[in-house]
């Protein structure tokens, strides 16, 4: 409730208290997730059903289109107009009315969107930080507002299944409106689509077992789908979205937050 | 971390000086690499825009904008794959058979370990001797793991660690023009490549 209270408070003073507030939610921005043993989706590996997280900081709310432009402006090499071609593609904070202006279409609390794996990496180094991985990402993800892991209750489900069935058609709402997580961590549901650190190894077709057999996909494909686990679509959704991506996509849905600690 | 300024490519091209020169490296040549154009020379496209570096199994520093100036078949693998990975290394020397002796002197040969914890330099030499592959062309590197995941992504190679230390990734060989552009990849392991060859003797012309 305090996060939404800032984010109330931001608003009201919307003029004077901007710079104030601000200040306030980037200080206290990162929060620890303790780490813990996971089951995640997608088996790690053929034999292999658990994982373990080691504790790490992760970002409460998605970066910002504010937070995005001033990274622009301390590192000019990563504005679109100077962005090589290999690091992000066309669209790159196309939303934005110019290289260092947001404009109407892009309001600074709004979650920045239109960014490179490339640009995301390089936002989280500039802040001593890294892009989550995919499991720690998961795994914050699985909590609700009183338990770790919610992905056994339909009501966690089906919230975000109502995300996913209206998200393309509206407008991305600012961060810091949803309800906080057992960790106080925001909007991991409901807002963007995030990158992650090892997005490139989500779905990989086993290179030797499926030798000549390239369309089988060794661990989504044999493993995970061929369950009848069905709390598990809105995370394998995530995935066959994740892993359709290439490290110099930009989507008008696609941000991310960064993490600390443990570096993978 | 680990992208910085593509400007730093220049730096680090400097000081990567010529580890991975076709010639076998001596203090003498880093001159001339310094004089190689500025990163903002090369194309937007070009794998060269990432600011990472290598440590090949001969203990050399190598900057991969030090690899422009000459066509690159590069590979993504690990050393203690028994499977694809050989296949790789046999399918790039197959490439570097087919060339003819002129040919053969101007491309260079790139094998990129995605196992940054246990291919050490020392393991790297051993997978090298192990497989015959001319050191004067050839580099085989280990590259810290930040480096590892952006050249990945940069040449489209997905992989992923198993529990049991192995590496489940895609068997892609990439030919970059002699700025580091892609312009041919291949997934074929076994066999003539007949349109990969032709891509590799256009990009000597």
């Amino acid at each position: 409730m305090t996060t939404d209270g800032t984010g109330m408070a931001c608003k009201a003073l919307a003029v004077v208290g901007w710079l104030l507030c601000t200040a306030a939610a980037t200080a206290a921005d990162r929060v620890p997730v303790p780490g813990g043993e996971f089951t995640p989706v997608i088996a790690p590996g053929p034999n292999a059903k658990t994982v373990t997280i080691a504790s790490f900081d992760l970002d409460r709310r998605p970066v910002t289109n504010a937070e995005f432009l001033s990274f622009v402006r301390a590192s000019p090499q990563w504005r679109r107009d100077r962005i090589p071609a290999l690091l992000a593609d066309q669209s790159y904070l196309a939303h934005w009315s110019g290289p260092q202006t947001l404009g109407p279409s892009a309001e600074p609390e709004q979650p920045v969107t239109h960014v490179s794996w490339f640009a995301a990496r390089a936002y989280c180094a500039a802040q001593n930080a890294r892009l989550p991985t995919w499991y720690e990402w998961e795994y914050t993800a699985a909590a609700d507002g009183t338990h770790r892991d919610a992905r056994q209750d339909p009501a966690w489900r089906e919230r975000i299944l109502g995300w996913y069935a209206v998200s393309a058609a509206r407008k991305v709402p600012p961060v810091g409106q949803g309800a906080p997580n057992v960790y106080g961590i925001q909007d991991l549901h409901g807002v963007v689509w995030e990158w992650v650190e090892d997005f490139g190894g989500l779905m990989v077709s086993g290179d030797s077992r499926t030798q000549g057999d390239p369309d089988k996909l060794q661990f989504c494909g044999a493993g995970a789908l061929s369950t009848d686990n069905r709390e598990d679509y809105p995370i394998l959704m995530r995935v066959a979205f994740l892993s359709s991506l290439e490290a110099r996509f930009t989507t008008s849905s696609l941000g991310f937050r960064c993490a600390a600690g443990n570096t993978p | 971390m680990i992208i910085r300024l593509p400007m730093s490519i220049a730096a680090a091209a400097i000081l990567g000086g010529c580890a991975a020169g076709p010639q076998a490296p001596t203090p003498s040549h880093n001159h001339v690499h310094q004089m190689e154009p500025p990163a903002t020379s090369l194309p937007g496209e070009s794998l060269y825009q990432l600011p990472a570096d290598l440590d090949s199994a001969t203990g050399d520093h190598v900057a991969l904008a030090s690899l422009a100036g000459t066509p690159v078949v590069v590979a993504m693998f690990y050393s203690s794959c028994t499977t694809v990975c050989p296949m790789l290394t046999l399918q790039m020397q197959r490439f570097e058979a087919a060339l003819d002796p002129v040919e053969r002197f101007r491309v260079r040969f790139v094998m990129i370990s995605l196992d940054a914890e246990r291919d050490t330099p020392s393991k790297l030499a051993a997978f090298a001797a192990e497989h015959h592959v001319d050191a004067s062309r050839w580099v085989i590197a280990h590259a810290a793991p930040a480096n590892v995941r952006s050249i990945a992504a940069a040449l489209g190679v997905r992989y992923r660690q198993l529990p049991d230390k192995s590496f489940s990734h895609s068997a892609l060989i990439t030919l970059l023009d002699s700025r580091g552009v892609p312009v041919a990849r291949t997934q074929l392991l076994a066999g003539d490549d007949p349109a990969f060859m032709a891509a590799l003797r256009a990009s000597l012309r």
